[in-house]
């Protein structure tokens, strides 16, 4: 009969690994079995190539339905790391003996429901109920304090873990959960297999919870029968670089870890642990213009010690380290030290894999689309300019959009310049090599680019709290990357949200982007319709909301809605949909007749109804009389004003009528009248260009010829000489 | 004098039972004159059953942890500086340190813009100083002398009163231990056990402002206001009874709703939202501690006990909440008028509350 050893470890724990290690120095297995997705048992080899650097991950996933995947981080200190390089260093057999991903990876409605079942306090986080009975806060410290701190390898210490295990399990009240029954059922047919294969001396590297269902073997028919009937879904799997932040979620080996950072340094061995951790802080307060001494540090190590020893504990742990650096370094304020909490508990260490592996699918997705586009990822900085009249040109538009949504800022898009119409897109494009991580991250939406963004643009529209102006901004770049899929569930999202918006404000924001993405979606091959469709839903709900909107507010208010009134009345020209512009057209006529509304919105309405001729001029120069008569206060004629000629001069270069209508208004008002209204119209004359100021200026001065003909002015040349040796002699200048 | 007649009796007497049975149940070591070691300490705040069924009251109810770094502080020799808004237990806790540690909570300096160097160092009766002359008689010590003279903990309530010249005293003292006699050519060096905790108010820091060096002196423990109502309610009915009991009121012992309500009411007004997170309030101006909801209720048990019929009731409060909560006329009367329009009066429950408090304003 073969010997079994079973190690109960912690996943991702420096002192499980250190214990490991010298106890499989002494067992000297000859196979060893590890928990973990037998999926990956080709991939194991690759763990002794010397380019491949933790933190890394193995990631299984189904090739062809993108969301799922599973990750099973490792890092240096990584029990299940080193005993496959254990393994591998003695060319030992190593095998992954877990439950197969292929029976686990389904469809998500039943991965759902599989989670919630097993969601049991117990099952979860086996060891919390050990730590509460210790006097613990949480199981992590517990363990911490138990196992991972020690500075000690004892072999024992999985004797012991197996034992309380064996204890626990036996205390719980509930059923194992089914797919842990099965897990552990196929855990017990590999160590089977391996028994029968012949090998004398096994070890088994698995999760503390499962050593004692390890341990006592039911009969091989009765696991067979729970394994039965399993789902197979095909499986890939790729080994890809992970990082110590990422190494803290939880994810795959369901313990994600508070503080890797931390533990590297356990693992390490560091003489001066304490001291070289805190250290580390102050660097890093330093860096935040955070004044911290060594002193300071000195003093932080004694009251961590010193807290250590009220709470009984030998050596101070993290919790420890944490209390005193709150209370020493960020004098008892926690806020200075959340602002270096990411990099002083995660670092910012970046796993490496080898080219020559097999890579993540996103990977392979983008270098494949790389190749294609012959766009290389180089790191140097590069302007790019593309002529979407060109397929490839436009693919490579759609990919840097794509990615940019995926947060790789691989292209920056420049403002082009001068450059007219919109068939060219200048980037900058330059790779860097923490890219790589933001694709990991990727690889959770989807298994290529396309699908990514797609997944990634999905979770954001669905998020309850996006403002209508996000989504507008995420369905221009949904459709500017080409991601028709998410452009569906985009536009749902918009309509609903419109609906429900009572805001005429964030409606109007709305439409000009909308209207481009219609008016200029077309030159991309785009399919636009679903925009048109938002649009018929936006148009009347604006032009209901927009008279109200206008009434009865102040000047910056009017401003606001000016500015936007001007930008959609743009937008709906350039579309030329003469429904829109009709209900338009008629929601400025309300405004127009409207007493309660801004004079600046109503000057704007008559300047719009005017230019489209829906409004001659005897009715303008009446509603121009009515505004500016005595009756009102002069800043609300200046403001009707303002808004009527709306920023542009060029109407009162070319419009007589108009010109002499607002010249007559000017001269016939009274001195007071004058003073207090003259501001107010050279800040809106101002605003014109300067040509068109000086063409109106000569228009005018053209009208009073008979008065301003004063040209030809005699000019006495000997008399203006005369003067000219008294000023070199003011202004001191040589002859 | 005897302990009963005194209105308030130090901690060290108020809990001489606890104290004297912690002793007797610790084995732990314990730093030089310390009367307890750290473990028994921190016991004694947050309480708890010893070995031989005794139970500890507590005196802090809050997280465990400030409480441990307060005590590891004072083992280490570094001063402990409790920073907090008003109310949330600061003085109160030094006290209850000092007893537990020294078994000694009265040498006390109180903090104010008049704190002159002399009430740190020392001063002279002057009449012996005339008589005799510069001698170890005519010295008066300061209460720091004689904790740095015994080895025991000296408090320093607010210390962000105090005048910076005089805050710069402490800064050697702290770090030498020693203090300088130059009129009798001698010094006083503190005995092993010697420290201090400082108490200040971190809303109003801008009186003094502390110097980097005196900071640097301490380690800093915040102390919250309380994370929950439930927790919030059990100090104010713990602390309620317990000052009910010294004052001898009438009335009995509030009911748990009644406690609830005005906690609620403080919590609500002090957070700027409603307990179920739904309305935003606005916030008054004053602090809205847990010690000002202390004294409304036991204010109100005065009234029950003396004018009303002994249980506490709506109207008994109502006076000392209005109180409480409106500091600035103008601005916090709008506030308290909104939440009683708005949250209180729909209440269920709290018709009696929102009656009270209109006839009040």
């Amino acid at each position: 009969m073969a010997n079994v050893h079973l190690f109960g470890i912690r996943h991702h724990g420096p002192g499980s690994a250190r214990s490991l290690v010298h106890a499989l120095e002494r067992v000297q297995p000859d196979v060893v079995l590890i928990e973990g997705p037998p999926d990956a048992n080709d991939l194991i080899a690759l763990a002794a190539h010397p380019q491949l650097v933790p933190p890394v991950a193995l990631l299984i996933y189904v090739p062809n339905e993108p969301r799922q995947a599973v990750l099973y981080p490792f890092a240096h200190y990584s029990p299940e790391w080193q005993a496959i390089q254990f393994g591998l260093a003695r060319k030992l057999p190593v095998r992954f003996i877990d439950l197969p991903q292929s029976a686990r990876l389904r469809d998500p409605s039943s991965e759902e429901k599989s989670s919630e079942d097993g969601a049991d306090e117990t099952t979860r986080d086996p060891l919390a109920p050990m730590a509460i009975a210790a006097g613990y806060s949480d199981a992590e410290r517990w363990w911490d304090h138990l196992v991972e701190s020690r500075a000690g390898h004892d072999v024992d210490v999985f004797k012991a873990i197996h034992e309380m295990m064996s204890e626990l399990r036996g205390a719980l009240e509930r059923p194992v959960p089914l797919v842990e029954q099965q897990r552990e059922a196929h855990m017990r047919k590999c160590i089977r297999a391996a028994t029968a294969e012949g090998f004398a001396n096994i070890a088994v590297v698995c999760g503390a919870w499962h050593t004692p269902a390890l341990a006592d073997m039911p009969s091989a028919k009765s696991d067979d029968a729970l394994l039965k009937g399993l789902p197979k879904v095909k499986i890939a799997a790729a080994w890809t670089p992970w990082s110590y932040e990422r190494l803290s979620y939880r994810s795959g080996y369901g313990a994600g870890i508070d503080s890797p950072a931390w533990y590297e340094l356990l693992w390490e061995k560091h003489t001066a642990l304490g001291a070289r951790w805190m250290t580390r802080a102050a660097r890093l307060l330093r860096d935040e213009d955070i004044p911290v001494s060594s002193a300071h540090v000195i003093e932080a190590c004694r009251l961590a010690d010193a807290l250590a020893s009220v709470r009984g504990r030998p050596v101070p742990g993290l919790a420890e380290y944490n209390d005193a650096a709150v209370s020493v370094l960020g004098s008892g304020d926690a806020l200075a030290l959340q602002l270096i909490h990411r990099r002083w508990h995660f670092g910012d260490r970046l796993g490496i894999v080898p080219e020559a592996f097999p890579t993540a699918p996103v990977q392979q997705d983008l270098a494949a689309l790389q190749k294609r586009l012959r766009l290389p990822p180089k790191a140097e900085e590069k302007t790019l300019d593309l002529d979407l009249r060109e397929a490839i040109d436009r693919e490579r538009s759609q990919l840097l959009r794509r990615l940019r949504l995926l947060r790789i800022e691989w292209g920056r898009q420049q403002t082009h310049s001068g450059g007219r119409g919109t068939f060219h897109e200048l980037w900058q494009i330059g790779w860097r090599p923490e890219f790589a991580i933001a694709l990991i991250e990727a690889s959770r939406y989807g298994h290529t680019v396309e699908q990514a963004a797609t997944g990634l643009l999905a979770e954001r529209s669905a998020n309850p709290g996006a403002s209508l102006a996000s989504l507008i901004e995420l369905l221009d770049d949904a459709l500017f990357a080409d991601l028709p899929s998410a452009i569906t569930t985009l536009v749902a999202a918009i309509e609903n949200r419109a609906a429900v918006s009572v805001d005429v404000l964030q409606l109007l924001d709305a439409l000009p982007p909308l209207a481009n993405v219609c008016r200029y979606g077309n030159v991309r091959g785009t399919d636009v319709s679903l925009v048109a469709e938002i649009l018929s839903g936006l148009v009347p709900r604006i032009t209901v909301g927009c008279p109200a909107a206008a009434s009865h507010i102040d000047e910056d208010a009017a401003r606001s809605l000016w500015s936007k009134l001007i930008e959609t009345n743009r937008a709906l020209e350039m579309l030329g949909n003469t429904d829109f512009i009709d209900s338009w057209r008629a929601m400025l006529q309300r405004v127009a007749q409207s007493d309660t509304a801004h004079a600046l919105i109503t000057g704007y309405a008559h300047r719009i109804l005017y230019d489209a001729s829906q409004l001659d001029f005897e009715a303008l120069s009446l509603a121009f009389a009515r505004s500016l008569s005595p009756g009102n206060e002069p800043v609300v004629g200046a403001h009707w004003v303002e808004g009527l000629l709306s920023g542009s001069g060029a109407v009162l270069v070319h419009d007589d009528r108009l010109r002499d209508l607002i010249d007559q208004w000017v001269r016939n008002a009274t001195a007071d009248n004058f003073v207090q209204v003259l501001p107010l119209l050279r800040r809106t004359f101002a605003q014109f260009p300067a040509p068109e100021r000086r063409q109106i200026g000569e228009r005018l001065r053209a009208g009073q010829q008979l008065q301003t003909t004063a040209t030809n002015i005699e000019f006495d040349e000997t008399a203006a000489r005369a003067v000219l040796p008294v000023l070199k002699r003011i202004w001191n200048l040589s002859e | 004098m005897k302990t009963q007649e005194v209105l308030r009796a130090p901690a060290e007497q108020e809990f001489a039972e606890e104290l004297a049975a912690l002793a007797r149940a610790d084995e732990r070591q314990k730093p030089a004159n310390w009367k307890l070691s750290p473990w028994a300490v921190v016991t004694y705040l947050i309480g708890g059953k010893l070995d031989n069924g005794f139970q500890i009251k507590p005196k802090y109810i809050g997280q465990r942890r400030l409480m441990e770094i307060a005590v590891a502080t004072l083992a280490t020799d570094r001063a402990l500086l409790l920073l907090g808004l008003p109310g949330t237990a600061k003085s109160w806790v030094s006290e209850h340190i000092a007893a537990a540690i020294s078994g000694d909570s009265t040498l006390l300096v109180q903090g104010t813009a008049g704190t002159g160097e002399e009430s740190i160092r020392y001063s002279w009766n002057y009449a012996l100083l005339l008589a005799k002359g510069p001698s170890r008689e005519a010295l008066v010590a300061s209460p720091f002398m004689r904790a740095m003279e015994t080895g025991a903990l000296a408090r320093l309530e607010e210390l962000t009163r105090v005048p910076a010249d005089v805050q710069d005293t402490l800064i050697s003292l702290l770090s030498e231990k020693t203090l300088p006699v130059p009129e009798l050519a001698t010094e006083v060096r503190a005995a092993r056990g010697f420290n201090l905790i400082a108490t200040a108010n971190n809303k109003d820091r801008g009186v003094n402002d502390m110097s980097s060096a005196l900071k640097r002196r301490f380690n800093t423990v915040v102390l919250p206001t309380p994370d929950s109502l439930d927790e919030e309610v059990s100090i104010v009915q713990m602390r309620v009874d317990s000052i009910g009991r010294a004052l001898e009121l009438p009335a009995e012992a509030p009911a748990l709703a009644e406690i609830r309500r005005i906690v609620t009411v403080f919590r609500e007004l002090r957070e700027g939202k409603t307990e179920d997170g739904k309305a935003k309030l606005k916030s008054p101006s004053g602090t809205l501690s847990t010690a000002e909801a202390i004294s409304v209720v036991s204010n109100g048990m005065a009234l029950a006990g003396h004018f009303g019929d002994g249980t506490l009731r709506a109207a008994d409060v109502a006076s000392g909440l209005v109180g409480a909560v409106i500091k600035d006329p103008v601005q916090d009367t709008i506030v308290w008028r909104e939440y009683l329009e708005t949250v209180v009066k729909e209440r269920d429950g709290w018709k009696d509350l929102y009656r009270a408090c209109r006839e009040q304003s």
